[in-house]
């Protein structure tokens, strides 16, 4: 059960998802199916707010869906983010079949990231200080607030005792989370890890942060269409269960993909305008890492925000890596469904990889009417598509050049 | 029981995990198995209902925490403070 250089391989037994158009995987999927959008009006105060849109997650009922945690202080104790990667940790835990709390608990592992955390709570805190000059800001601010408390709290209720850690790395957080997940089970560290990502980030000061920044759109995502103008904040969560497939195969466990591949890079230039090589490069270590060609890959999740830079960046990217074959591969932006949900994107994202491989269909990029210039790839426009999916490629690429990229194969036979 | 008294065994109530009806002056904290985040909470609130604030460091015994009725006087005399001190501008 192991690859070459006797690593250790590794498989997917658990999904969950918290996202704007579906609070569980079923529901993300079968709205996937549909080509749901889950952009409206915001539902926080406008106040003066230019960007009026967003992609919320909708009748969240955080003690409804954690009703079966055995710590009833999870629900006060946490931020937003926090609630989110712990019913989406829950439904892959559940879905994954594993016992908890771990019977090997120093062989677990919980690695669940934010690009921004405890976000709420910083503003639920400043409102009560700064605005009803409230003596004091709730005692759990701080325990909501911090980066890590996601993957403490899902830690805790599973009884995970050996690494417990948050990533941080903007739009790739989530993607950075599963990659070390895997190559920790990988060389052997642990047997299981919790992994993924969590983002809470829609809240009048944050948005007024995007607002400033100037790469919202007003109007709705649009991922490599010729009317793009800009991306559409979104949250939720999304978490992996990983295992090294003896683990999985002496429970007799039901795999549900192979993580292959793990490539990460940085671009080491800018802080917010990306380069090609440094997601080339990320995507080409990744399928050197899977022992794939080009042309094995079937679908391509792009990160595909939607910004005038981004599409077109990665377009060039991928016709870098991919050949004669970038033209034959279906690529999509889930993106244009569940708005950006920032660091939890990489997690949401390799649900509806693996999704795609199990069920042999491509989720489309919804409102690609008219393809942006140099948009001119395969991306699936509007209506999903039936097709063999063996292999899928997940790209993140995040603010500060800083890239991941994973590939899922089949479950190992 | 005095108006300040219920209304900090209500606060003390609302923070437990299993709230009791026998709980009076001499009732010790300790056996209400509060925990010390929960402190910081109930803290949080009297402060809030009362309009005062409760000098207190987590990492120290506070004395004036061991029993209801403790807390109860402790409330009475920040109140009584609170309100002899001078108006601030």
């Amino acid at each position: 059960m192991t690859g070459s250089g006797g690593l250790r391989r590794v498989v997917v037994t658990g999904l969950g998802a918290v996202t704007p158009i579906g609070n569980t995987v079923p529901e993300f999927w079968a709205a996937l199916r549909r080509a749901q959008v889950g952009v409206g009006p915001l539902s926080i105060p406008l106040e003066d707010l230019k960007i009026q849109i967003a992609a919320e997650v909708k009748d969240f009922d955080a003690r409804g869906r954690l009703k079966d945690f055995k710590r009833d202080k999870v629900v006060p104790f946490a931020d937003r983010y926090a609630l989110f990667a712990a019913a989406a940790a829950g439904e892959a835990v559940t879905m994954s079949g594993l016992q908890t709390p771990f019977q090997d608990p120093y062989r677990a592992a919980c690695i669940i990231g934010s690009g921004g955390a405890g976000l709420v709570a910083v503003e639920d805190a400043y409102r009560d200080l700064f605005i009803k000059k409230r003596k004091a800001t709730n005692p759990l601010t701080l325990i909501r607030i911090i980066g890590s408390s996601a993957a403490a709290h899902v830690g805790i209720e599973f009884g995970v005792k050996g690494p417990v850690f948050a990533t941080c790395s903007a739009c790739s957080t989530a993607a950075h989370a599963i990659g070390i997940g895997r190559d920790f089970i990988r060389h052997g560290l642990v047997d299981v890890a919790i992994t993924g990502a969590a983002e809470a980030v829609i809240t009048y000061g944050t948005m007024r942060a995007w607002q400033a920044m100037h790469v919202l759109s007003p109007q709705g995502i649009f991922p490599f269409a010729k009317k793009r103008n800009g991306t559409v904040l979104g949250e939720g969560a999304g978490i992996l269960v990983l295992e090294s497939l003896a683990h999985a195969k002496a429970r007799g466990a039901t795999i549900l993909a192979e993580l292959v591949g793990f490539g990460m890079t940085a671009d080491s230039k800018d802080m917010v305008n990306p380069d090609t090589e440094g997601p080339t490069e990320a995507m080409r270590i990744a399928l050197d890492d899977a022992e794939l060609a080009p042309s094995d890959i079937d679908y391509l999740n792009a990160h595909g925000t939607a910004t005038a830079i981004n599409d077109i960046n990665e377009t060039e990217a991928i016709k870098k890596v991919f050949g004669a074959h970038a033209n034959k591969l279906a690529i999509s932006s889930t993106k244009s469904m569940h708005g950006h949900p920032l660091g939890a994107g990489g997690g949401i994202e390799a649900v509806a990889c693996i999704k795609a491989m199990r069920e042999n269909w491509v989720p489309p990029t919804a409102g690609l009417d008219e393809p942006g210039e140099g948009c001119d790839l395969d991306y699936v426009p509007n209506v999903g598509r039936e097709q063999r999916v063996t292999y899928t490629m997940s790209n993140s690429f995040a603010f500060g050049g800083l890239n991941a990229v994973l590939i899922f194969g089949p479950p190992p036979v | 029981m005095d108006e300040v008294a219920s209304k900090i065994i209500e606060i003390l109530k609302k923070h437990m995990k299993e709230p009791r009806d026998d709980i009076g002056p001499s009732t010790a904290l300790t056996d209400l198995k509060i925990e010390s985040l929960d402190l910081a909470m109930i803290v949080f609130d009297i402060e809030d209902s009362f309009g005062i604030e409760i000098p207190y460091n987590a990492n120290e015994e506070a004395a004036d925490f061991k029993t209801v009725g403790s807390v109860v006087d402790r409330v009475r005399s920040l109140i009584a403070q609170t309100a002899g001190a001078p108006a601030k501008a």
